[in-house]
């Protein structure tokens, strides 16, 4: 019996010596944020910079291997290319990690978890980005940050903390030879080019069923065009107002039932089908952004042309335009790694071959003001375009509440197309019920 | 009159069977399809057979390192698996106290934990452990095995648990007399009767691990280290998918496995079996 | 007497640390720290404040209709999946150590599901779900069947069960064919010499025999079945409307949706407790039914 007890006390010894381990390790991270986290790293970082730029005139300097982590899988390959590049030029190493893109934030999560953490990694504006803050690095003295477009930068406060991907946009994407803009102008007019369309047998628009093509970019709309959409997110947080009793809304809601009434499901089309039927002119129009034309690019010769167009919704005349991710530079890394980073960031923004690689290689639309595009396919050149002359509405979206477009609004908008007897106001209090769980 | 019955039971049984694989015909022939030929009909043959997309999954998998890494992986946590549980399950079995029991169910109990809720403090377990005692938990090989010993310890021991009880003590008992110490008694006696359940853990757990994703994506971050699975994470955007080569990516994915099945079921065919177990 | 006493005990830890330590720190210590979180409200990002709470977690949870909805719709979707997995699971083992010519092909092919995972698995299965069953049902007639089975709460969840069964039934198959090649031939010939019919013999001898695989099998696709993750996140995505969204997808919206870490907690240890008093009952039940030979 003396044996059993020595036993199981050695194992709960074990266990114990782990549990307190585990809370160490916690306030020991906690002990390293004070000493290295603002006060510390990001001063060094600075301290850095003026170095990292001026080596780059003289012989490179001898950096840290350094780590990035990032979500948008279509331009994994390019970067890894672009990783050996930069070892090339300057002899330092970047290590590109990998991961599938719906798993990228919960792989990040238990990254930091672990002490792991990558050196620069990627956030998506908005939720993600508020998310993951108290890992930022401040860039403001950083010299390639000086070089964003107005108003691109992601900032924490004042401090500039993120640089951007690039930009994208969304509105409604058509068939030239289906549609003319001219009858999509207002409500009216909307509602019947569909009824003109599906009388001709074709869909004449088409949502489709992932969280952000079916509800999550078309309500950015009407979000957007309030006055001031982030103060309307906070009021309608805290249930102030309602959707169902702002004007812009009943009119999104009588689109919707416009959509619901003459086009196909959306809960049977999957974004893969939805771009199937544009590029094979069964469908005129679709809701969707520029990175779309990847998908389409893939089917050939369409043998029309395609543009997009704002969704005109209450007098709407502007596409949306948005950052969707940006890079940041993890702040609870070795200084010396910070260093590293900054260096690899300011010659990707700065340096031809960083340059090159950004707009040829990853096929975004520069948001900064030293890089042009050049080579834009047709969406993005109205993106682009749009961007410059400043015809834009914002992704108001990227305000929501954490999680809400998939685990809440999808929910409701997936209610609203399998009801064909819910009427568009229901619709709306269910918005406002499920804006209400998901806020709290 | 028995051929023919036998014959019928055949037909049936193929038939049954490729009814049930009907999802898997689907898998192959859009591994062969480019996106709009997989757009306007998903369910026919490929209009080509061509590998190419093969090939390409295969080059930008980095096949044959991220297959060196499975395999690595896979059979090291399977043996340490195998040996480790067999081991303990037979001494519950045979001590059947209080001790025994309690841990048992603790070891079963777990199974009904979702992996979800365990990742993150894994994840600070294993950082801990790195800080305070200096083993390199995360981003190595060594570290996930250990991990995959851990989470596949309770079904390992249920399984053998399961068996040893059928198992006749008259054998042991009579080894015992002839002078075997436990370790010896165990290997030389216990174990080898142990075949049938042993090939079945090792094909449960081969399966687990070689097609594992979560565990493996939180804890190796390295290229260099990347299983398969890992390693087709280039077809995954987040909503534009390469299926084709997602396709042919998987099928290159499982065909070491099957040929591990073929391999292994040829022990668990009665004969050798029955042989055993008496 | 003491000395051998002892002598045991080492023998008793040689055998049994090595792998209760390692389960302890990759699975235990965790889960207790699980446990210790749901007491806490965090967001999950190790840097950011953790402030304690006390029972609060647990009271919200009570109040949660979406996951009061969502555990109802796991114990109706596990009873099916149990069910259904082990008929298939058993009738497959039953046909596979037939001595056919092409048992050894089917045991195979059987087998298959069990390797796709992930992605693929619902990618392809929408396809059977949407496209398939909807040209069945149109080219037959039988529309009242075949129809996209995904947009409709009721069916949407039976399409989740089928492919649990599915993947499901050729991994119970295995543990199955184990079992059945346990029994010694002697006792099924015996009988066949006392007259006993094919029916007879299997309800009779195999049945019983085969109760410790009936008890893993059991366990495993109960298991399983509450912890379903991949193939409904596949599938459905927990919709039309959360009406396939299970447990563990609960908590993972909850955990890294919403990023309400300390409530996920609770929810997984509060589910957890009750399915461990259903599943040790469960496995308690038939391993009395048990017998020895």
């Amino acid at each position: 019996m003396k044996k059993v007890k020595t036993l199981s006390v050695l194992l709960t010894a074990t266990a114990m010596a782990g549990v307190l381990g585990a809370c160490g390790s916690n306030s020991g991270d906690n002990g390293n944020n004070v000493s290295s986290s603002a006060s510390g790293a990001a001063p060094s970082a600075s301290n850095a910079s003026p170095s990292a730029s001026g080596a780059s005139s003289a012989a490179p300097e001898k950096m840290k291997k350094i780590s990035l982590f990032q979500s948008k899988v279509e331009i994994a390959e390019p970067l890894e290319a672009l990783a050996k590049t930069y070892q090339k030029e300057t002899g330092n190493e970047v290590e590109v990690w990998g991961s599938a893109g719906d798993a990228y934030a919960t792989q990040l999560q238990a990254k930091l978890a672990a002490g792991e953490g990558p050196t620069i990694f990627s956030v998506a504006t908005g939720e993600e980005a508020d998310k993951f803050k108290s890992y930022y690095a401040d860039l403001s003295n950083e010299p390639y940050v000086k070089d964003i477009a107005p108003d691109m930068a992601l900032k924490d406060g004042d401090k500039v903390v993120g640089v951007p991907y690039g930009v994208e946009g969304f509105g409604l994407v058509y068939n030239k030879s289906l549609v003319d803009p001219k009858d999509v102008t207002d409500l009216d007019s909307f509602t019947k080019t569909l009824e003109k369309l599906k009388a001709d047998g074709k869909a004449g628009l088409s949502l489709s069923q992932e969280a952000y093509f079916l509800i999550g970019h078309i309500i950015n709309t009407p979000f957007a065009l309030q006055s001031d959409p982030q103060g309307f997110i906070d009021k309608l947080n805290k249930g102030e107002v309602k959707m169902a009793d702002t004007k812009e809304f009943q009119e999104f809601a009588k689109f919707m039932e416009a959509i619901r009434a003459d086009t196909p499901n959306p809960m049977e089309v999957k974004y893969d089908s939805q771009m199937g039927d544009f590029a094979t002119g069964k469908t005129a129009m679709v809701h969707q952004g520029n990175w779309s034309y990847s998908m389409l690019a893939d089917y050939g010769d369409l043998g029309f042309d395609v543009g997009m167009m704002p969704l005109p919704l209450a007098g709407n005349d502007k596409i949306a335009v948005g950052v969707a991710s940006n890079w940041v530079v993890n702040a609870k890394a070795d200084p010396d790694e910070i260093k590293a980073a900054n260096a690899f960031l300011n010659w990707l923004f700065t340096s031809d071959s960083g340059k090159n690689a950004i707009v040829n290689e990853f096929k975004f639309i520069p948001a900064m003001t030293n890089i042009e595009a050049s080579n834009l396919d047709p969406l993005s050149q109205i993106v682009y375009e749009a961007t410059k002359s400043g015809n834009t509405i914002p992704w108001a979206m990227n305000y929501f509440p954490q999680g809400i477009i998939v685990n809440d609004l999808a929910p409701a908008a997936q209610e609203f197309f399998m009801n064909k007897n819910m009427t568009g106001e229901q619709f709306l209090q269910n918005l406002d019920a499920a804006w209400a769980k998901g806020a709290k | 009159m028995k051929t023919t019955s036998r014959s019928v039971g055949s037909v049936l049984l193929v038939l049954l069977s490729l009814a049930f694989l009907s999802p898997i015909y689907l898998m192959l022939v859009n591994s062969f399809k480019d996106r709009a030929e997989l757009y306007r009909n998903a369910l026919a043959l490929p209009s080509s057979f061509s590998f190419q997309y093969y090939g390409k999954a295969a080059e930008k998998m980095n096949f044959m390192t991220a297959f060196g890494n499975s395999l690595f992986i896979t059979v090291i946590s399977v043996l340490i698996v195998v040996v480790l549980a067999s081991m303990t399950a037979w001494m519950f079995v045979r001590t059947d106290d209080r001790l025994s029991r309690f841990l048992f169910l603790l070891l079963v109990s777990t199974m009904l934990i979702p992996f979800q809720t365990l990742m993150m403090p894994l994840m600070q377990v294993m950082d801990w452990i790195r800080t305070n005692l200096h083993i390199p938990m995360l981003n190595t090989r060594g570290g996930l095995i250990y991990m995959n010993v851990g989470f596949h310890a309770s079904m390992a021991v249920f399984l053998f648990h399961g068996f040893i009880k059928s198992v006749p003590v008259a054998l042991e008992e009579a080894a015992t007399l002839d002078g075997c110490s436990k370790f010896g008694l165990f290997w030389r006696i216990v174990f080898p009767l142990l075949k049938t359940i042993t090939v079945t853990v090792a094909i449960l757990d081969v399966i687990a691990m070689w097609n594992d994703y979560l565990l493996p994506s939180l804890t190796l971050s390295d290229k260099a280290l990347r299983t398969i699975p890992l390693s087709t994470f280039y077809f995954f955007g987040e909503f534009t998918i390469q299926w084709n080569l997602a396709m042919a990516g998987l099928v290159l994915t499982i065909i070491p496995v099957v040929v591990f099945y073929l391999f292994a079921q040829k022990y668990i065919i009665k004969g050798i079996a029955a042989g055993a177990v008496k | 007497m003491s000395t051998r006493y002892r002598k045991e005990k080492a023998w008793y830890a040689l055998f049994t640390a090595p792998l209760m330590i390692v389960f302890a720190t990759v699975v235990i210590i965790p889960f207790l720290i699980g446990i210790g979180y749901s007491f806490i409200s965090w967001d999950g990002i190790p840097a950011n404040p953790k402030v304690f709470v006390g029972l609060d977690n647990y009271t919200a949870l009570l109040k949660d209709h979406r996951f009061l909805t969502s555990a109802w719709h796991t114990i109706e979707f596990t009873v099916l999946a149990l069910v259904l997995v082990n008929v298939l699971g058993l009738a497959f083992s039953l046909l596979v150590t037939q001595k056919l010519r092409v048992s050894n092909v089917a045991r195979t092919l059987f087998f298959m599901p069990n390797l796709i995972g992930g992605l693929i698995l619902g990618y392809i299965w929408q396809f059977v779900f949407t496209d398939a069953f909807k040209s069945i049902g149109e080219h037959t007639g039988m529309d009242s069947i075949f129809y996209n089975w995904l947009i409709h709460p009721q069916t949407a969840l039976f399409a989740t069960v089928i492919v649990f069964a599915w993947q499901m039934a050729g991994y119970t198959m295995i543990i199955y064919v184990a079992g059945l090649q346990g029994i010694p031939d002697e006792l099924i010939e015996a009988a066949k010499v006392d007259g006993a019919g094919r029916w007879h013999r299997l309800t009779r001898i195999v049945f019983p025999l085969l109760m410790p695989s009936f008890t893993i099998c059991l366990f495993l696709t109960l298991s399983g079945a509450f912890k379903i993750f991949d193939v409904n996140l596949s599938l459905t995505k927990g919709g039309p409307n959360n009406a396939t969204e299970l447990f563990a997808m609960n908590i993972y919206n909850e955990i890294f949706g919403y990023g309400h870490y300390g409530l996920g907690q609770a929810k997984a240890i509060v589910f957890f407790l009750l399915v461990a008093i259903v599943t040790l009952t469960q496995v308690i039940l038939t391993k009395k039914r048990e017998v020895q030979y």
